[in-house]
C-alpha cells in the first residue's frame, strides 16, 4: 500500500486528506534485527483466541498462553522488550507484511504457499495438523466425506486450501470461537481447527461429549516462527534460541504449564534430535 | 460485458489501482453472488421490517396496556443495544440452545437468522415512526371523518392510516436506508454477503484498498435506489395540505 | 452447583469484561468528540455561499452517510498505516485508533445534517431582520443563529452519541480488544453453555445500561424543545 501514493492524490477530495497520512509518512522497518539491536524492542503478534495457546486471564486481563510464555522468553533472550499485538487468522499475515509486527507466534503452520510470501525460522516450536469436530452420530468418517457438507472455521486458516480441495463449503467466521458456537447450532456438520483445540475440547469438556474427533491429522504441518519475507538474519538469530528450547525441555514444561493435552509426541522427537546433535 | 470490464481494469490501472482480480473467473463470481447474497438480504429484511413495524405500531397505539407494555420494552432494548451483539445473541446462543431444545431438526440458517434479527432490529425503529405519525394526525380529522358516518374500521383503514404513513414516509425511508447498510454486519456470521465475499477476496491477496472502493460503490448505489424510490412514493403520495 | 460454577465464572471475568467496555467507552468518546469537531467544520463549509467550499463539504456528507460503518472501519484499519514516522520518532497508529476515525467519520457526517437541519429550522426572516441592522454574515451566523442552534442540536447529537456507542460493537470484528472481544475470549476459555448464554446477555445488559439513560434524556430534550 505504501507504493500507491498516486492513488491518493486522484481520490476525490475528502478521501484525499485522510488518505493521505497513509501514504506519507509510513514507516519501513529496518530487518527486524536491526530494530531488536537499536530499538530493543521486538513486536510479537499473537494469536489471543481463549485456550491454552493464547488467551487472556480474566484476574489480570493480561494475555498468557504457551504463545505469549514463547515470545516472553524470545525477548528475554535478546534482551528485548517484548510487545504483544493481538491478532486475528484474518490479518495474521498483512500486520506482518505492513511492518505492524516484527514476528508471529500465531498458530500459524508452515505450508509451501505461506514459505513464498513470509520467512520463517527453520526449527518449528510445534507440530499440529487439523480436526474436526463432529456429531457421535454423524455419517462423516473420513475427510473426503465432508463434500458438499457445510463447514465452519476461522478466516484465514490454514485448513481452508485443503477443505476446499474436498468440496466442503466453507463458512469462516472471524475465530474460533464463533466457529465451535456455529457447529453447535447446527450450521455446519464439522469444525475444522487446530488439533491442539479441539481434542482437548472433546476429551475434557463435558458438553462436547456427543462429538467426536475425526482423524488422521488434516496436512499435520510444523508450527513455526514466521518473519518477513527475505529477514534471514533474525532467522538465524532466533534459530538457534529455539533449538535451545527444544534441548533444555522449556518448550515441553511450558507445554505442560499450559495444560496442553494430549502432550505433543512431537516436541519430545525434537528434543531428541537436538540433544542428539549434542551441545 | 468482458470487454467493458477490461477498459475499467486497465482505466483503474492508469490510477494506480490494480482491478486485475476482476478478470479473474472466482474472485468475479464470489463478488457476483456476494451482491445477489446482498440484494436478496436487503429486499427480504425491507419486508420483514416494515412488518414488523407495522405490527409493533399497531400494538402501541392499541390502547391496551397488556400489549402495549411488552411491545414498549421490546422496542427500547432492540433501539438500545447495538446490532452486532443482538445478531451473536440470536446466532451463537439461542441457536444452539434451539438445537439442544429440537436437535437437528432446527431449520434456520445464518442467513435466517440475519434477517430475523434485522428485520426485528429496523422493525422498532419503523414502529416508532409510524406510532409519531398515527399521534400526529388531527384530531379534529378524525372527528370531521366520524361525524361522516365512517365506521371506526373505515376510520382506520381510509382516514387515519393514510395520513400517518405519509407522516411517517420520511423517517421509514431513512431508516431503509440504514438498514442497507445494516446487512453488512452478516459478514459477521459468515453469510455469504459482498463485504463477506470482500473479506474473502482480501485475506489471500493484496488488494484491500480496490475491494473496499468497490464495496462503498456497491453500498453507495444500493442506498442510492432506496433514496430515489422514496422520493418517488413521496412525490407521488403526497396530498395537498400536508407535509411540505 | 451447576449454576453456581457459571456464576462464579462469570464474577471471575466480569473485571475483564468492564476493562473491555472501558475501551468502548472511550472509543466512544473520542469517536463522537472527533466527529463533532470535524462535522462542524464540514457542516460550515455546506452552508458556505462559496460553490467551491460547498461542493466538497456536501460530497463529504453524502459518502460518509451512504457507507456502511462496518466497511468504513475495514476501510480506516486496513488502509491506514501502523505507525507514523516523524523525524526519527515513530509514533505508534493502534488500531483502536484506526476505529476511532472509522466511527468518527460517518459522525461528523451526521453532525454536519443535525448543523444544516438546525439552521434550516432558523426562519430566514432572523437573517433578513440582522441583516438590515447592519450585521455581517459571520455575526449573524455566530451571535444570532448559533446560539438558538445549540438547543435545537443537543438532542439529536445525544441520539447520535448513543448509535456510535452502539457502532463500537463493529470494533471487536477487526481485532480490537474489546468488551466483545473478551466475552468471546472468556465463553472459549470457560466453556459451558451457561456461561456463554450469560456473557452474551451481559453484552446485552452492558450496553443498554450505557445507552437507554442517554436515550430516556434525549427524548425529554426534544420534548423540551419541540415547540420552541
Amino acid at each position: 500500500m505504501f507504493e500507491r501514493s498516486p492513488v491518493t492524490r486522484l481520490l476525490p477530495v475528502m478521501l484525499g486528506a485522510l488518505i493521505s497520512l497513509a501514504g506519507t509518512t509510513a514507516a519501513h522497518a529496518d530487518a527486524t534485527l536491526d530494530k531488536i539491536e537499536q530499538r530493543h524492542v521486538l513486536v510479537v503478534g499473537v494469536l489471543l483466541s481463549g485456550g491454552p495457546f493464547g488467551g487472556i486471564d480474566p484476574a489480570t486481563q493480561k494475555p498468557r498462553g504457551l504463545n505469549v510464555d514463547l515470545a516472553q522468553e524470545l525477548g528475554r533472550q535478546l534482551g528485548a522488550q517484548v510487545q504483544l499485538v493481538p491478532v486475528l487468522p484474518a490479518n495474521r499475515v498483512q500486520f506482518l507484511q505492513q511492518g505492524k509486527v516484527d514476528l508471529l507466534i500465531a498458530n500459524m503452520e508452515w505450508t509451501p504457499e505461506r514459505g513464498e510470501i513470509l520467512g520463517s525460522v527453520p526449527t518449528p516450536f510445534y507440530r499440529v495438523g487439523g480436526s474436526a469436530a463432529v456429531l457421535k452420530d454423524s455419517p462423516i468418517a473420513r475427510w473426503e466425506d465432508l463434500k458438499d457438507q457445510p463447514v465452519c472455521t476461522s478466516q484465514g486458516s490454514s485448513y481452508v486450501k485443503p477443505l476446499t480441495e474436498f468440496g466442503a463449503q466453507i463458512k469462516a467466521f472471524k475465530s474460533s470461537s464463533e466457529s465451535l458456537l456455529a457447529l453447535r447450532g447446527n450450521n455446519c456438520v464439522a469444525a475444522v481447527h487446530d488439533a491442539t483445540l479441539i481434542n482437548p475440547l472433546l476429551a475434557d469438556s463435558a458438553e462436547w461429549q456427543g462429538y467426536r474427533a475425526l482423524t488422521p491429522e488434516l496436512n499435520p504441518a510444523p508450527s513455526v516462527i514466521w518473519t518477513r519475507r527475505g529477514e534471514t538474519d533474525t532467522q538465524a538469530r532466533l534459530d538457534p534460541i529455539v533449538q535451545e528450547l527444544h534441548r533444555s525441555g522449556w518448550l515441553i514444561e511450558a507445554q505442560t504449564r499450559n495444560h496442553i493435552t494430549p502432550a505433543s509426541p512431537a516436541l519430545v522427537e525434537l528434543q531428541q534430535k537436538f540433544q542428539a546433535s549434542g551441545a | 460485458m468482458n470487454h467493458w470490464l477490461e477498459f475499467f481494469v486497465h482505466w483503474a490501472s492508469s490510477l494506480g489501482l490494480n482491478y486485475g482480480f476482476l478478470l479473474d473467473a472466482y474472485p468475479r463470481s464470489t463478488l457476483a453472488q456476494g451482491a445477489l447474497t446482498t440484494l436478496w438480504l436487503c429486499l427480504l429484511t425491507i419486508i420483514g421490517s416494515l412488518l414488523t413495524g407495522l405490527g409493533l405500531a399497531a400494538l402501541l397505539t392499541s390502547g391496551k396496556r397488556a400489549l402495549a407494555v411488552p411491545a414498549r420494552v421490546f422496542i427500547e432494548v432492540t433501539r438500545n443495544t447495538p446490532t452486532l451483539v443482538q445478531l451473536y445473541c440470536a446466532f451463537l446462543v439461542l441457536n444452539m440452545l434451539l438445537n439442544q431444545a429440537v436437535g437437528t431438526a432446527n431449520p434456520l440458517t445464518p442467513f435466517a437468522w440475519v434477517v430475523i434479527v434485522i428485520s426485528l432490529h429496523k422493525g422498532a425503529f419503523h414502529a416508532e415512526a409510524l406510532r409519531a405519525g398515527i399521534e400526529a394526525v388531527p384530531a379534529v380529522t378524525l372527528e370531521a371523518a366520524r361525524s361522516l358516518a365512517f365506521s371506526n374500521r373505515q376510520l382506520l383503514w381510509n382516514v387515519q392510516l393514510p395520513l400517518a404513513l405519509r407522516f411517517a414516509l420520511p423517517s421509514l425511508i431513512n431508516n431503509l436506508i440504514d438498514l442497507v447498510k445494516m446487512t453488512a454486519v452478516a459478514s459477521a456470521i459468515a453469510v455469504g454477503d459482498i463485504t463477506y465475499s470482500a473479506i474473502m477476496i482480501w485475506t489471500q491477496s493484496d488488494n484491500v484498498l480496490e475491494l473496499m472502493i468497490l464495496l462503498l460503490g456497491f453500498y453507495g448505489l444500493l442506498s442510492f435506489i432506496v433514496n430515489c424510490v422514496g422520493r418517488y412514493l413521496e412525490a407521488r403520495l403526497r396530498m395537498p395540505g400536508y407535509g411540505h | 452447583m451447576a449454576i453456581e460454577s457459571v456464576c462464579m465464572a462469570l464474577l471471575q471475568w466480569s473485571p475483564a469484561l468492564i476493562a473491555g467496555f472501558g475501551q468502548n467507552i472511550l472509543i466512544s468518546l473520542l469517536a463522537i468528540g472527533l466527529g463533532t469537531v470535524l462535522g462542524l467544520l464540514v457542516g460550515m463549509l455546506a452552508l458556505s455561499p462559496w460553490r467551491l467550499l460547498r461542493l466538497p463539504a456536501r460530497l463529504w456528507v453524502q459518502v460518509f452517510r451512504n457507507a456502511p460503518w462496518l466497511v468504513l472501519i475495514y476501510f480506516t484499519t486496513y488502509v491506514f498505516p501502523f505507525e507514523i514516522h516523524v523525524g526519527s520518532a515513530y509514533i505508534p497508529f493502534p488500531d483502536w485508533v484506526k476505529v476511532t476515525i472509522g466511527l468518527a467519520l460517518p459522525a461528523s457526517a451526521n453532525v454536519a445534517e443535525i448543523l444544516r437541519g438546525a439552521v434550516a429550522s432558523i426562519p430566514g426572516t432572523q437573517w433578513e431582520a440582522a441583516r438590515s441592522l447592519a450585521f455581517s454574515r459571520w455575526q449573524i451566523a455566530v451571535s444570532i443563529i448559533m446560539p438558538q442552534c445549540l438547543k435545537r442540536m443537543l438532542a439529536p447529537w445525544m441520539n447520535l452519541y448513543a448509535v456510535v456507542t452502539m457502532g463500537t460493537a463493529l470494533a471487536s470484528l477487526v481485532g480490537v480488544h474489546d468488551v466483545i472481544d473478551t466475552a468471546q475470549i472468556a465463553s472459549n476459555t470457560v466453556n459451558l453453555t451457561g456461561f456463554t448464554v450469560l456473557v452474551y446477555l451481559s453484552l446485552l445488559v452492558l450496553f443498554f445500561a450505557y445507552c437507554y439513560p442517554i436515550s430516556r434524556l434525549t427524548q425529554r430534550l426534544e420534548r423540551r424543545y419541540a415547540f420552541y
